[in-house]
């Protein structure tokens, strides 16, 4: 996976987002370098780095904030630069910190934020969708201020999400929150994914594993590696949670396993490595007709962990090198 | 809507919604009614002997313009106290990327955030001109001169909340935007003390002094060279502004 660009077919159509060889100077210092991005609607794209990678740099570019210094970025075949009013109606930004009025309810701040967006007459029915969707009706007569910051990151989604863009830009959207709150929101969006863009970006690698189809992972402003998540490359590592206790030698009965070695003392975790060709549709199937009980199935995390801290250490190449 | 005035409503909402702006409302109001009638008291025992004068000045000369007065030395220090939380505290609370990333142009933004807080200034304005208007139930004003001052007030404000939303573009902390906005307009009022000690009071240096253009407006002289500084102060200001937010896109909250 690691060094590959992968074609989707998705991207026949005008992708929802292309970032075509943007760079970006601040204070003297290039802090992005010639990046290619490319994202279509209903793909979630995870963008990893430490910090001062790039991230934040390449989101505000992205979100319309900040324009690039060289290289152009497209919102569906048109470039943001030239057309800045796109960010208003096509983007919707979620920064680190929730951009937030403390002094105003809810209900109130996001109907601000649907005319900010360009909504006038469906504002109030936009505001409804998104109070709704984020889980916010208990609390929409609320003061922002007095919200638990679970909250106030819910209504920092909803105002990026109100005016229904094609593509949402999610800077580090669970930062801080506890565990529980955390899942929420990666459930919210993986959920959005299914009918927009989404870039997200965080230092944490089960956000990504979570939510994401794809993974970007920037160093020192360039794109070091990009490819899918979901494991469909050859001899991928899958993290398969089971409820039954089952020994190696049930894996290795399975046509597609190459080997199955134990991720927990309770026998129902398992790392497992399956055949070129095979797809992880393919295991959970036969995993179900086997009667394992298949509780959980996702990228290995560690394979990505690797690429991850190797390009951090500096040891991994540039993708478009 | 157009997106300037939907953040101006916007600003002013905020500003309704605050503890601060009522408090600080109910003091400038307390601060002033108090004066207005140490004045009156004043005008009520000095009356009888200006009864005997010829063009003996009236209740607009001693009450209400004296009290206008003294109101735009207070708006020197009211008006960056409503100004300093537009950018600045945006900044502080780290929300300025919601107007930022919204696709609105820095113009607009700073024209939302200049017309709400102009908007708190006037209020103020007509609260305190409500004092001396209510002397008309009792005896005749001079409304032609209370109009002028009325006028230059408005055109004051304005030209203070520029400078107070600039210098809130400026920094981060809004007490720092509000002693910044300060001492700009305080210095602005005494540029020319030194020249007009010495009896200079044409000079380019007194051009550029407050106290120059409001003056007149007190005297009930409406001059266009007032009007234009005090617009110019204000598009000026506002224009630096608006090149401060282009700066602040390309820096982190």
């Amino acid at each position: 996976m690691a060094g590959t660009r992968l074609n989707n077919p998705a991207m026949t159509a005008p992708p929802v987002l292309a970032v075509q060889k943007a760079s970006r100077v601040l204070a003297g210092r290039r802090v992005v370098r010639d990046l290619d991005l490319q994202l279509a609607k209903g793909e979630v794209l995870g963008l990893l780095g430490v910090n001062g990678a790039g991230k934040s740099t390449t989101l505000r570019m992205v979100a319309g904030l900040l324009a690039p210094s060289a290289g152009v970025i497209r919102i569906e075949g048109e470039d943001l630069q030239e057309h800045p009013e796109l960010a208003r109606r096509r983007i919707g930004y979620l920064p680190e910190v929730a951009p937030l009025h403390a002094e105003l309810s809810v209900a109130e701040f996001l109907a601000f934020c649907a005319r900010l967006h360009g909504l006038e007459r469906e504002a109030e029915a936009a505001v409804a969708r998104a109070i709704e969707r984020c889980g916010l009706g208990d609390v929409r007569q609320r003061l922002i201020g007095a919200l638990s910051k679970g909250f106030r990151q819910r209504v920092g989604l909803a105002q990026a999400i109100l005016h229904d863009p094609e593509l949402i830009v999610l800077d580090e959207p669970a930062s801080g929150l506890d565990p529980v709150q955390a899942l929420r929101l990666r459930e919210l969006v993986r959920g959005l994914g299914a009918d927009h863009a989404v870039v997200l970006s965080t230092h944490v690698l089960p956000d990504v594993l979570a939510c994401c189809d794809r993974v970007a992972i920037l160093h020192e402003g360039e794109l070091r590696h990009e490819g899918r998540l979901i494991a469909e490359t050859p001899g991928t590592s899958m993290r398969v949670r089971v409820a039954k206790s089952i020994t190696a030698s049930d894996w290795n009965s399975l046509p597609m396993v190459v080997a199955a070695i134990p991720a927990a003392s309770d026998a129902r975790s398992w790392r497992v490595t399956t055949r070129e060709g095979s797809s992880a549709g393919a295991l959970a199937a036969v995993i179900v007709e086997r009667g394992f009980g298949l509780e959980e199935l996702r990228a290995d995390s560690p394979a990505l962990e690797e690429i991850f801290m190797a390009i951090a250490a500096g040891t991994a190449p540039a993708v478009a090198a | 809507m157009s997106v300037a005035l939907l953040i101006a409503r916007h600003e002013w909402r905020r500003l309704a919604v605050q503890a601060f702006a009522w408090m600080l409302a109910a003091i400038v109001v307390a601060l002033m009614a108090w004066q207005f009638l140490l004045a009156l008291e004043a005008f009520l025992q000095l009356a009888p002997k200006l009864g005997g004068l010829k063009e003996a000045p009236g209740v607009t000369d001693l009450v209400a313009i004296p009290i206008l007065r003294s109101f735009s030395n207070l708006l020197m220090l009211l008006v960056p106290l409503i100004t300093m939380r537009t950018i600045a505290g945006e900044r502080r609370a780290q929300s300025l990327s919601l107007l930022l990333a919204g696709g609105v142009g820095n113009a607009r933004i700073v024209i939302g955030k200049y017309f709400g807080a102009l908007g708190f200034a006037i209020v103020m304005i007509l609260l305190v001109v409500a004092m001396p208007l209510a002397l008309a139930f009792g005896t005749p004003l001079d409304y032609g001169r209370l109009a002028a001052a009325i006028l230059g007030l408005i055109l004051f404000a304005s030209a203070l909340t520029a400078i107070g939303v600039l210098c809130s573009a400026w920094t981060a902390q809004p007490a720092l935007a509000a002693a910044a906005a300060f001492a700009v307009t305080s210095l602005l009022a005494i540029v020319d003390a030194g020249a007009r000690l010495q009896g200079i009071d044409n000079s380019g240096i007194n051009y550029i002094a407050l106290p120059t253009h409001i003056e007149p407006f007190f005297r009930g002289l409406v001059s266009s060279v007032d009007i234009v500084y005090f617009v110019l102060v204000t598009v000026v200001a506002l224009a630096f502004a608006a090149r401060r937010l282009d700066r602040l896109r390309s820096v982190p909250d």
